[in-house]
């Protein structure tokens, strides 16, 4: 089954139990009890459902579905409780600052995960067009690696063509470019500027070099490439790895509030319950 | 000016088999009846039967108990009794209890839940216990002189039932002959002297004198033809005269190389690949047979103005040329190979004559094989070829980088990959937290060939392992290694052409590094990817990966393949 086959088939069982859960709800209120607490209570199943994929994630070795079947789970079921969410709050602003709360909890995790899953799509491909795919955790070693070697060529060519022009530029344009990722937001963006920008720089210097001073300068701008790639890489898998810290604090926050939100919901219930 | 560096042109015995052969021993082998009507002008002077018993061959001792040849494991060598006794072991290698890995249960729910807190912090941890315990097997001997043994031999033979071979006796023709695996376990029952000839030196006499020829082969059309032919699917429904039939008129076919993987690992960077693989059938030629895959894989391509395109591939039980007969059979159209067929590393193929395949196998073979055990090629294009319509150029990569050989192969589509590592994770946490691969790998498009081990169609890493530790599972064909009988030589480390095999050093539950007694140097384990042997619900890599980028697969299942890169 194709991912094109799969969204579809997922999304007609959404719609289904959309249609479900809202005709529930409806029959829920023709019999005059309050529609939120039904509703309430399917919210917090869901919630706590889509918690307990984490949870699965840590128990790689049990034989509990595939993960890719959960995460299935977890986006088709995350739109569903999204509904709930709707329905629960009747398209109205919180009240109090519990809810409140609770609200903008909810909509910071829901938003957080759609953002998640949107760049899980997209920015995969994004990172094999623009170049070699890499270990996140080899990038450094990389970057350091490539750092020395245009820091000797620089050094070289003051010795060895007794020229500073390429000294001196190196001082001043790359070695900060060398240091650490650069251009994170713009590699985020997509925008290739910068490095547009470093070649430009480079291939004005070719006219004060002779033809050896031009090689080494070549020798240069091929690194400087390939340590834009090493930062797009960096970039890009920086935030597919960050969203998470995101995504997830706000989940634990969200589950927490809501279980005081469900204690002070039956507390206060005034005995409608 | 530099000065240039003269050497002697390294030549065939430059690293004799048996470095300790002596004339008195060749003496000594060539008495053997086997070898003792051989006509040996027939030999070239500088490739004389002498010269070839000298280098290719090898007299190796035995203790009894010592396990000569073992079910399963692959070997290049024929032996030969020269004094002494070998028992052949009928029981199948799992139930004889040859084997340590193979027969580990499957772990509980409780069992596998338990690795979640009971893993090992430190890297490689292991119970000494296990390599002391009371199993049938343990070794004697050091490196490539190591011998697995049993333990009890009289308590083995009394639970087992074996049969005796004795002096003059050959055996290990038919792994020697058909580079499959051996097909039976030996053991020597008393002090074994026996004469080692490797393939090399089989396939010259083989190929020089008519009669030991002759013997060599009848040897294996008893044991071991008979059961193949049955084994090929297109064979399957003919009845035992046919096949007897077949059988005598069939042809027997080995090319390439048997430790393809030199040649391969210099030719892997070389522009033209297609160097190293020999021809086995050529386009336009005369088909005067069905050839039928038995080992290894084969190339399929079609000239293309001055080279020759990749439309597809083949391996084990592949008929090649089939849709040739079926349509001179059909429609009496030219008998004529639309395409040709290259060896891949090693293949072994069966010939059988066109008329007897019109005879008797077309008119009996059900009509889903004439179509799907086929190699059917479609029509020339540059984007996509083949009947499962993959990339051409996707193709070659599989074929060049010879990934086809994988029957597990880890691919992930980088298109869907987002590095989050939780298959690495799953790995590590179903291997007592150490990860049996590398998420990293030779790339094509958004498709990636992960550096974890393929559970090959043709294991070479399997090659030379003194002890037999590393082998396929006889139940489900992965290749396993038996980390209490390795002896961390490195062998299938360096044969396996992916470099998907790793020697570590041991550490104890302390973390303390396992040392030698002798030379208080660390013990070292070849480490690879088992497919999570033993844990529920199959390999964890691809059942961690939350985006369906990951995908353990067979390559000989080309529909699968297809789909599956298509997918996205």
């Amino acid at each position: 089954m194709t991912f094109a086959v799969r969204a579809l088939r997922n999304t007609a069982f959404l719609v289904l139990a959309s249609a479900i859960v809202l005709g529930l709800t409806w029959g829920y209120g023709l019999s005059l009890h309050d529609t939120a607490f039904l509703s309430g209570w399917m919210l917090l199943v869901g919630v706590a459902f889509l918690t307990a994929f984490n949870l699965r994630k840590k128990l790689p070795v049990l034989p509990l579905l595939s993960v890719s079947t959960w995460l299935q789970l977890h986006i088709y079921v995350g739109w569903l409780v999204i509904v709930l969410f709707l329905l629960h709050t009747s398209l109205r602003w919180p009240t109090g600052g519990l809810e409140t709360g609770l609200w903008l909890l909810f909509v910071a995790v829901a938003l957080s995960g759609v953002i998640g899953i949107v760049l899980s799509r997209v920015l995969p491909r994004r990172l094999r067009l623009h170049g070699e795919r890499l270990i996140f955790e080899r990038i450094p070693a990389f970057r350091a690696q490539l750092a020395g070697e245009v820091e000797s060529l620089a050094m070289d060519s003051v010795t060895q063509i007794s020229s500073n022009t390429i000294a001196e530029y190196y001082t001043s344009r790359l070695q900060p470019f060398f240091r650490k990722p650069r251009n994170v937001r713009a590699h985020l963006l997509g925008s290739n500027e910068a490095l547009q920008r470093l070649r430009r720089e480079i291939r004005s210097l070719e006219r004060y070099l002779d033809s050896k001073g031009q090689e080494a300068l070549k020798e240069i701008e091929w690194r400087v490439a390939a340590k834009d790639n090493l930062d797009q890489q960096y970039a890009v898998q920086l935030f597919l790895k960050g969203w998470l810290f995101v995504h997830l604090p706000l989940t634990y926050g969200l589950v927490l509030v809501a279980v005081v939100h469900a204690v002070v919901v039956y507390a206060f219930d005034g005995g409608s319950l | 000016m530099n000065q240039t560096l003269a050497i002697e042109r390294p030549r065939r015995w430059d690293q004799p088999f048996g470095p300790g052969m002596t004339e008195s021993d060749v003496d000594r082998v060539l008495g053997l009846d086997i070898f003792r009507d051989i006509d040996q002008s027939q030999f070239p002077k500088d490739q004389s039967l002498r010269h070839i018993i000298r280098n290719d061959g090898r007299v190796v001792r035995y203790q009894r108990g010592d396990i000569v040849v073992r079910d399963g494991d692959y070997g290049s060598s024929v032996f030969v009794i020269m004094n002494g006794s070998v028992r052949v072991v009928f029981d199948d290698v799992a139930k004889s209890g040859l084997v340590g890995t193979a027969t580990t249960p499957k772990r509980s729910v409780l069992s596998a839940l338990r690795q979640v807190w009971s893993n090992d912090r430190m890297p490689e941890v292991r119970d000494v216990a296990t390599y002391q315990g009371g199993d049938a097997l343990s070794i004697r001997g050091e490196s490539t002189a190591a011998r697995t043994f049993i333990k009890d031999v009289d308590a083995f033979m009394a639970e087992h039932e074996t049969f005796p071979m004795t002096e003059g006796q050959a055996f290990g023709e038919i792994a020697a002959l058909s580079r499959t695996p051996r097909t039976a376990t030996v053991f020597a029952d008393a002090p074994l002297e026996a004469f080692e000839l490797r393939w090399q030196g089989l396939r010259d006499i083989r190929r020089r004198d008519r009669k030991f020829r002759e013997h060599i082969d009848s040897l294996y059309r008893k044991r071991r033809w008979a059961q193949e032919l049955v084994e090929v699917p297109l064979l399957a429904k003919l009845d035992e005269a046919t096949l007897e039939e077949i059988a005598q008129h069939a042809l027997f076919e080995t090319y390439g190389e048997f430790e393809w993987f030199t040649s391969y690992k210099r030719a892997r960077d070389s522009e033209d690949v297609l160097k190293v693989e020999p021809l086995i059938a050529e386009q336009g030629a005369y088909l005067d047979g069905l050839i039928i895959i038995r080992s290894g894989f084969a190339r399929i391509t079609e000239r293309l103005d001055k080279g020759e395109r990749t439309i597809g591939y083949a391996t084990t039980n592949d008929a090649f040329g089939l849709e040739d007969i079926v349509d001179h059979w059909r429609d009496e159209a030219g008998l004529h190979l639309r395409h040709s067929l290259r060896a891949i590393g090693n293949v072994d193929v069966l010939r059988i004559p066109t008329a007897l395949v019109e005879q008797h196998v077309l008119p009996n073979a059900p009509a889903h094989l004439l179509r799907g055990h086929t190699v059917r090629v479609g029509s020339a294009g540059f984007a996509e070829t083949g009947p499962s319509g993959l990339e051409q150029s996707l193709i070659d990569f599989f074929v060049d980088n010879r990934t086809i050989n994988g029957t597990a192969t880890m691919l992930i589509n980088t298109d869907r990959c987002v590095g989050c590592d939780d298959c690495v994770r799953a790995c590590a946490a179903a291997h007592n937290n150490n990860p049996r691969f590398v998420r990293h790998g030779a790339t094509h498009g958004n498709i990636q060939v992960t550096n974890a081990c393929m559970h090959c169609v043709d294991p070479v890493c399997m090659i030379g392992c003194p002890t037999g530790a590393i082998a396929r599972n006889q139940a489900d064909g992965r290749v396993m290694i038996d980390d209490r009988i390795c002896i961390g030589c490195g062998t299938c480390a360096n044969s396996c052409p992916y470099n998907n095999i790793q020697l570590v050093e041991i550490r104890d539950s302390s973390g303390s590094f396992i040392v030698d007694e002798a030379t208080q140097q660390p013990i070292v384990k070849a480490t690879k990817c088992d497919l999570c042997y033993g844990q529920l619900g199959g390999p964890a890599c691809e059942r961690a990966c939350p985006h369906d980028a990951l995908v353990r697969i067979d390559m000989r299942d080309q529909r699968h393949l297809a789909e599956w890169v298509r997918r996205s």
